[in-house]
């Protein structure tokens, strides 16, 4: 008795008892899946027929004649590469603007990061009328200008910019608010020092707020560059992929098609598997580049 | 096939479907309860109904009326009705597979009916239609076709359609046009289209679903008929739109979009209805259900023109009420809620209220039936275009796929970024590639 009392009370069981409720979760909804996921890939299946034969390497032999697939990856690239650096570079000008005590700085803030807290989708459709080539706004103001008129989502090649400028501009708030917080946390004497030693406001930016900024700019590195290659939503919500021939695929849409729409979710598995392996090197590789890079003070 | 082009969206996570792999752990949501009344669920895509303020979504308001009438004079049977989007249905359903929680009846497009002949807890309705007092062959027989998959009746129509010419009367006028006769080619289309069409008030003669889905594909099939081509040869193994009569109607949708730039094309396929409705579109083709959104347009209906030699057709996509077992009991509940939902009674209320085309032949002959063409003027001409469908599309599992390739080539064509030789030519080869995996 007195040693399973003692069992009972040792810090094991009670690390499991706290860790319990989370750790069913992330088994249930995330372990879980990834390796249905697996096996998925290795079977030929709609998702409906529930005959599904194990087809060995198939799917992912697959991969290579998937000319769709090519036109997406190559989208979801283009995105990635100019989605991180843009919503980064300008997160911090922003944050920069927004890290000071002037009036009405609360309402910037939050006016800054409401569009964080709206749905895609209701985003979206504000974006479809203010982008729309004939109608939209965006076009009519530009005319005023003397610019324009573009055609947007409608455009074959400026659609895929046209999604990167709506999710800029609704996840250059969440950055923001990151970046906000390393601000506050960057030592008020540092520059002081330097306004003493007679720096410039951009010699300061330069040589210390930037590279004590570093640890969040690495963070904010990674999580955009994992969140830009599973770009979806907008995708699938606003041009459908298009305008056809394939304009705006990226390779989450393109696997969802192929899964939901077009019944080749054991394919479709494949897809995501790849993705996903292709996302777990990305982010290794950043953080061992960006560790040698950033500068973590004390 | 039926779009609603009401803005709700699902977003399915693609392992979302994967988290409930089998199992029968939760208590499923319909089914007897202790008041001996039972549940069934009813998934239907037209939406929520209308909120105080919005405008009016009748197809959705019209389901919720008869449900409502139905769980009144049926206290036995409590009807759940969950709301989504049509263009989602097969998604949807898909995941709820997996969940291995089917609702007891959800619409779906005929154009899914080869995939889901194969779902698990899926009716066979076969014994059903033919028992007596049910009158089966009072539906129309491209009704019964789509609903029929290998010999085995699969689902109950829900909705018929097809396509026809809806045109500005006023935007004709002021062009000073005359409007479109039963005899028109698709050159006097063409011709009327860029008349109408002027950039400075951004009025456009004609518009298009240009999100190569399968909406674009069946605006193009029906011009493809009646070109005289076909979607498929005869026993379905190789692709036979690429012909010269697959050519001649796509040509013809290229010179409207590609050299007259009179066509307006609606990539995201949401805004046709709105702009027709304000004006801005001289001709859309489009089906009756649009016509209850056009209350602004002083409107005209015309049957499809047709190509030098040829005939008129139209397009017909039927869809359907599809039912799955959840158990002997709330099976023949949502049985006894489809029959009557589909008898000739409910299927005019409805009408009368949506402007839907009535799914079964003798409801023209009931005595409130002449109140359906005063009502929505132009509808008759779409219930007499029922008997231009000479053709249905393949009922084949791979569709989804030769729809796809299709698309991309209508689009690719009127967009100008192929030639409709070339584009039909590089779909065609898609399509023999995907037919030729053994099924």
């Amino acid at each position: 008795m007195g040693r399973l009392r003692r069992a009972l009370a040792s810090d094991h069981v009670a690390g499991w008892a706290f860790i319990g409720p989370a750790f069913l979760l992330i088994g249930v909804f995330g372990i879980l899946p990834i390796v249905w996921g697996l096996v998925l890939s290795f079977q030929k299946s709609d998702l409906i027929d529930p005959n599904t034969p194990f087809v060995g390497l198939t799917n992912y032999r697959a991969l290579a004649h998937d000319h769709v697939l090519r036109i997406a990856a190559g989208h979801t690239l283009v995105y990635t590469g100019v989605f991180v650096p843009v919503s980064v570079i300008g997160a911090l000008f922003v944050a920069v603007a927004l890290n000071r005590k002037i009036h009405l700085i609360r309402f910037y803030r939050t006016a800054v990061f409401v569009p964080v807290v709206a749905s895609t989708i209701a985003t979206s459709i504000m974006f479809l009328w203010l982008f729309d080539a004939q109608y939209g706004l965006a076009n009519w103001l530009l005319g005023k200008i003397g610019v324009g008129p573009f055609g947007f989502f409608d455009s074959p090649r400026g659609a895929l910019y046209a999604i990167i400028a709506m999710t800029v501009w609704g996840w250059v708030g969440f950055d923001v608010i990151i970046y906000l917080a390393a601000l506050q946390g960057i030592p008020h004497e540092l520059v002081e020092a330097a306004e003493i030693d007679g720096a410039s406001r951009w010699s300061i930016f330069r040589s210390i707020t930037v590279p004590l900024l570093g640890p969040a700019t690495l963070l904010l590195v990674v999580w955009s560059s994992i969140n830009a290659l599973q770009l979806f939503d907008e995708v699938y919500f606003v041009t459908h992929g298009g305008p056809p021939p394939y304009n705006t695929a990226v390779v989450v849409w393109w696997l969802f098609s192929l899964a939901f729409r077009l019944g080749a979710a054991g394919y479709a598995a494949a897809i995501a598997y790849v993705l996903f392996l292709a996302i777990l090197v990305l982010t290794m590789v950043q953080f061992w580049l960006g560790n040698k890079v950033v500068h973590y003070s004390s | 096939m039926k779009r609603t082009w009401f803005p709700a969206v699902m977003v399915v996570a693609f392992v979302a479907a994967a988290c409930t792999g089998g199992g029968d752990g939760a208590e499923s949501p319909g089914g007897n309860g202790t008041t001996g009344v039972e549940h069934i669920i009813l998934w239907q895509g037209y939406g929520a109904p209308t909120q105080p303020g919005e405008t009016p979504n009748r197809e959705a308001d019209s389901m919720r009326a008869l449900v409502e009438e139905f769980n009144t004079t049926h206290p036995n049977v409590s009807v759940e009705i969950i709301n989504y989007n049509n263009d989602n249905a097969l998604a949807k359903l898909t995941v709820a597979l997996q969940a291995g929680e089917p609702p007891d009846v959800t619409y779906q497009y005929g154009s899914s009916m080869p995939q889901l002949a194969a779902a698990p807890g899926i009716v066979d309705l076969t014994s059903r239609v033919e028992a007596s007092g049910f009158d089966w062959s009072d539906f129309y027989p491209g009704e019964r076709e789509a609903a029929t998959v290998d010999g085995r009746v699969l689902g109950i129509p829900a909705l018929v359609d097809n396509l026809a010419i809806v045109y500005n009367k006023d935007l004709f006028d002021k062009a000073g046009l005359s409007y479109p006769t039963p005899d028109w080619t698709w050159d006097d289309f063409r011709t009327a289209a860029k008349a109408l069409t002027d950039p400075a008030t951004k009025t456009f003669g004609f518009a298009f679903p240009a999100d190569a889905s399968e909406d674009s594909v069946w605006h193009y099939d029906a011009m493809l008929w009646e070109a005289g081509g076909d979607i498929l040869n005869a026993d379905n193994t190789a692709a036979a739109f690429d012909s010269p009569a697959g050519v001649t109607a796509l040509q013809a949708l290229a010179d409207m979009a590609v050299t007259d730039k009179s066509v307006y094309m609606d990539f995201q396929n949401t805004k046709i209805a709105g702009l027709f409705n304000s004006n801005k579109i001289g001709m859309a083709v489009t089906g009756p259900w649009d016509l209850p959104s056009f209350p602004n347009v002083n409107y005209g209906v015309q049957i499809m023109p047709m190509f030098p030699g040829g005939d008129h057709q139209t397009i017909a996509g039927p869809d359907n009420w599809v039912l799955f077992d959840n158990g002997a009991a709330r099976l023949d509940a949502a049985w006894t809620f489809v029959s009557w939902l589909t008898a000739p009674e409910q299927v005019l209320t409805d009408s009368l209220v949506t402007g839907h085309l009535p799914i079964r032949q003798s409801v023209t002959q009931l005595p409130t039936f002449d109140r359906f063409a005063t009502k929505f003027p132009g509808v008759d001409v779409f219930v007499a275009n029922l008997a231009n469908v000479q053709k249905a599309r393949p009922v084949l599992k791979a569709y989804p796929r030769i729809s796809e390739a299709m698309g991309q080539a209508i689009i690719a064509a009127m967009t100008g970024e192929k030639s409709p030789q070339q584009a039909l030519a590089d779909a065609a080869q898609q399509v023999n590639d995907i037919l030729a995996i053994p099924a």
